[in-house]
């Protein structure tokens, strides 16, 4: 299979002027000034390939290359060293809405924005009721894209960026947008992509998209490669990676006591009675895995530590689907087990044990959660934290095993029997 | 820099004829986006930019044509040829000089060839000059003041050279600009430097002979005169001993000029996402 992209050592240098200079007047006083620069390593001897057809997913933290790299690819950028080949017409858009013009209408952004994108004008007025109805703005062609909503201006955004024809499309944080039933079919928009047989370079904070949409990943650190192959190996060390460091940051700062607030994210919440410690995935040997295999055992070990006397405790799992659709949930209530009432500083560990996987190949991820048995306060809530992949080549579609089995009984004619 | 970079694969025939296409279906739209924005929100729109170089010829015409009495071939008509022809020139230019500095988002997040900008920011400055033009011939031929002849077929040609001449000075400025925003006070400077050293409120003949060869050095100037003489005065522009100086020189200039701009800007443009 020939590589769609081809990136071969690329090093990307930034010298940043210290005293920019900018002026005649600072280049005619000082002629013989070399402005003091600092040089920055964006990028540091990355090589890598995509086969044609094939998802590329990068993760790594801000400041770690990833967006300067796709401007290389884009030729936005010129690499210091190293090249780049690319097969195929290139998607010149790196992210939503570049370009958009608040004093233009809809329509009129559609049209600019298609011809940055390549597309005639004849081409744009054929495809613009089905743009704007996909981008659900029937009723806003001819306004002004100043009055729209964010979520309107971004629908429209991710409209018109799919409109493109490229074979291979780079995009920087351009996934799940809109609501949640817009986002169903942004998902939608991928898998034609997949189906179509485009190369597609992704950049973005959402694991779980890199987790079941890509073929392959690479983790950026400083400019350099750290870890590349598998998505979910590659995320799950990337995730492994940021929370070391939140736990050095904790222990660093001296941060021993637990304060509700701090401790409160997006993904995060509970008043801290109860601590999530760890959630551990297992296969039948007990060995940490973020990949299974469908039928095969899985336990999800959680250990907790209470900060508090605790007497009353439940602790819940849900697994969901990439989008964050729940398909399976239940705790230590529904399933009668008793947890030991837990002093300030005792340890638990409560595991869930599945003999056969039912879930089906696919990325997923699980949520938990430490609560009393009368959910009117939480412990401890990890919402949506630990992805992990399952494979199947049994040929079963969807998302679980449904678990029955095939009967079959024949009525044979009487005279056919011997 | 080392550049080793084989960032595109040869373009086939067809492929080529077709990114063409994309790039001047994206000119198109561009400018005429810019021409849209430019307007909306105002009353009389488009009119002011007819209104602008007629203001500029009533002001220049009451001065030099009721107060200093300047009659001669037509001035008042030649004058607003200068005016118009003249306007076009600092417009181009004028708005192109930002056509890079201006568009430092598009520039960072999407690529496309980045002239496009450019050439796209002089289209409105010529449809403009197009327009007004064409007005001229319209509201003065009725009246007689205009003289067509087998000369006036030049015309075209002199568009061309003066497109020529501020597409250059177009590329220059808007690469530069990115750098050193002082460009655009020098800029002004020059414009009204130009403005008095092309003949636009003088008829050439005040121009002493010694130094009429210095001054048609100045493309301006050879192409403001010579649009005079093609459809004003009918007075064959060229005389034979004018060839060498009033012709050659100046379309070499814009030829320079033009050149030495798309270099420039060919050279600075890998860097322009980096600086903006």
């Amino acid at each position: 299979m020939s590589a769609a992209i081809s990136v071969q050592g690329v090093t990307k240098r930034f010298r940043i002027p210290l005293d920019r200079g900018a002026t005649l007047k600072y280049r005619l006083t000082h002629p013989r000034s070399t402005a003091k620069y600092q040089d920055f390593l964006a990028l540091d001897d990355v090589s890598f390939d995509v086969p044609h057809g094939q998802f590329l997913g990068i993760v790594g933290r801000n400041g770690s290359g990833k967006s300067t790299l796709l401007k290389i690819m884009s030729r936005i950028y010129i690499p210091t060293h190293g090249s780049i080949v690319l097969d195929g017409r290139v998607s010149p858009f790196l992210e939503l809405g570049v370009g958009f013009n608040p004093e233009l209408t809809a329509r009129e952004n559609v049209l600019l924005n298609g011809a940055v994108l390549g597309l005639g004008r004849r081409e744009l007025r054929r495809r613009m009721d089905e743009m704007i109805h996909f981008a659900e703005l029937e009723q806003f062609v001819n306004t002004k894209l100043k009055n729209f909503s964010s979520g309107m201006q971004v629908r429209l955004a991710f409209t018109v960026a799919i409109q493109a024809e490229a074979a291979i499309l780079l995009m920087d944080e351009v996934l799940a947008v809109g609501d949640a039933r817009f986002q169903a079919k942004c998902f939608d928009v991928f898998n034609r992509y997949k189906r179509e047989g485009r190369t597609i370079v992704l950049v973005t904070h959402d694991l779980a998209a890199v987790d079941l949409y890509c073929d392959s990943a690479i983790f950026l650190e400083h400019g350099r490669v750290i870890g590349e192959g598998q998505p979910s190996d590659v995320t799950a060390r990337y995730r492994r990676m940021v929370a070391d460091e939140q736990e050095a940051d904790a222990i660093a700062s001296g941060e021993t006591g637990y304060s509700d607030k701090a401790e409160s994210t997006e993904a995060r919440w509970g008043n801290g009675d109860v601590r999530i410690a760890s959630v551990r995935l297992e296969n039948a040997q007990h060995e940490e895995h973020t990949n299974f295999e469908a039928d095969a055992p899985m336990t999800i070990a959680v250990e907790l530590e209470a900060r508090r006397d605790v007497t009353d405790l439940v602790v819940g799992i849900g697994i969901h689907r990439a989008d964050g659709a729940v398909i399976g949930g239940t705790n230590t209530h529904i399933g009668r087990a008793v947890l030991p009432p837990l002093a300030q500083g005792d340890r638990l560990r409560v595991s869930y044990s599945m003999n056969r996987l039912p879930l089906l190949a696919g990325a997923y991820r699980l949520t938990i959660a430490a609560h009393p048995s009368v959910h009117s306060v939480t412990y401890d809530h990890l919402e949506q934290a630990v992805s992990f992949r399952v494979t199947d080549d049994s040929g079963r579609t969807g998302l679980f095993d449904l678990g029955g089995g095939w009967v079959v009984s024949s009525e044979q004619r009487a005279g056919a029997v011997a | 820099m080392a550049l080793t970079s084989a960032l595109r694969p040869p373009a086939s025939a067809p492929e080529a004829v077709s990114t063409l296409r994309r790039h001047v279906n994206l000119t198109l739209e561009l400018a005429w986006t810019q021409f849209k924005l430019k307007y909306t929100g105002s009353v009389l729109g488009y009119f002011w930019s007819l209104l602008k170089p007629l203001m500029l010829f009533s002001i220049l015409f009451a001065i030099f044509v009721v107060l200093f009495k300047q009659r001669t071939n037509e001035f008042a008509l030649q004058l607003l040829v200068g005016v118009v022809v003249f306007t076009f020139f600092t417009d181009a230019t004028g708005v192109a000089m930002s056509s890079i500095a201006g568009a430092g988002h598009l520039i960072r997040k999407a690529y496309f060839p980045r002239a496009i900008l450019v050439v796209a920011s002089t289209i409105t400055a010529l449809l403009t000059m197009m327009i007004n033009l064409t007005l001229i011939v319209v509201v003065a031929t009725p009246l007689g003041h205009l003289h067509f002849g087998l000369y006036s077929a030049v015309l075209p040609l002199l568009l061309v050279e003066l497109y020529a001449l501020a597409l250059g000075f177009a590329f220059l400025l808007s690469s530069l600009f990115v750098f050193y925003r002082d460009l655009g006070h020098i800029w002004e400077i020059v414009t009204q430097v130009l403005f008095y050293a092309s003949a636009i409120v003088y008829p050439v003949v005040a121009v002493p002979e010694r130094f009429r060869g210095l001054f048609f050095i100045n493309p301006l100037a050879q192409v403001v005169e010579d649009v005079r003489h093609a459809i004003v005065i009918s007075v064959v522009p060229w005389t034979a001993d004018y060839v060498g100086v009033r012709i050659l020189v100046p379309l070499g200039i814009t030829a320079i000029v033009l050149v030495a701009g798309l270099l420039v800007f060919r050279r600075l443009t890998p860097v322009f996402a980096e600086y903006l």
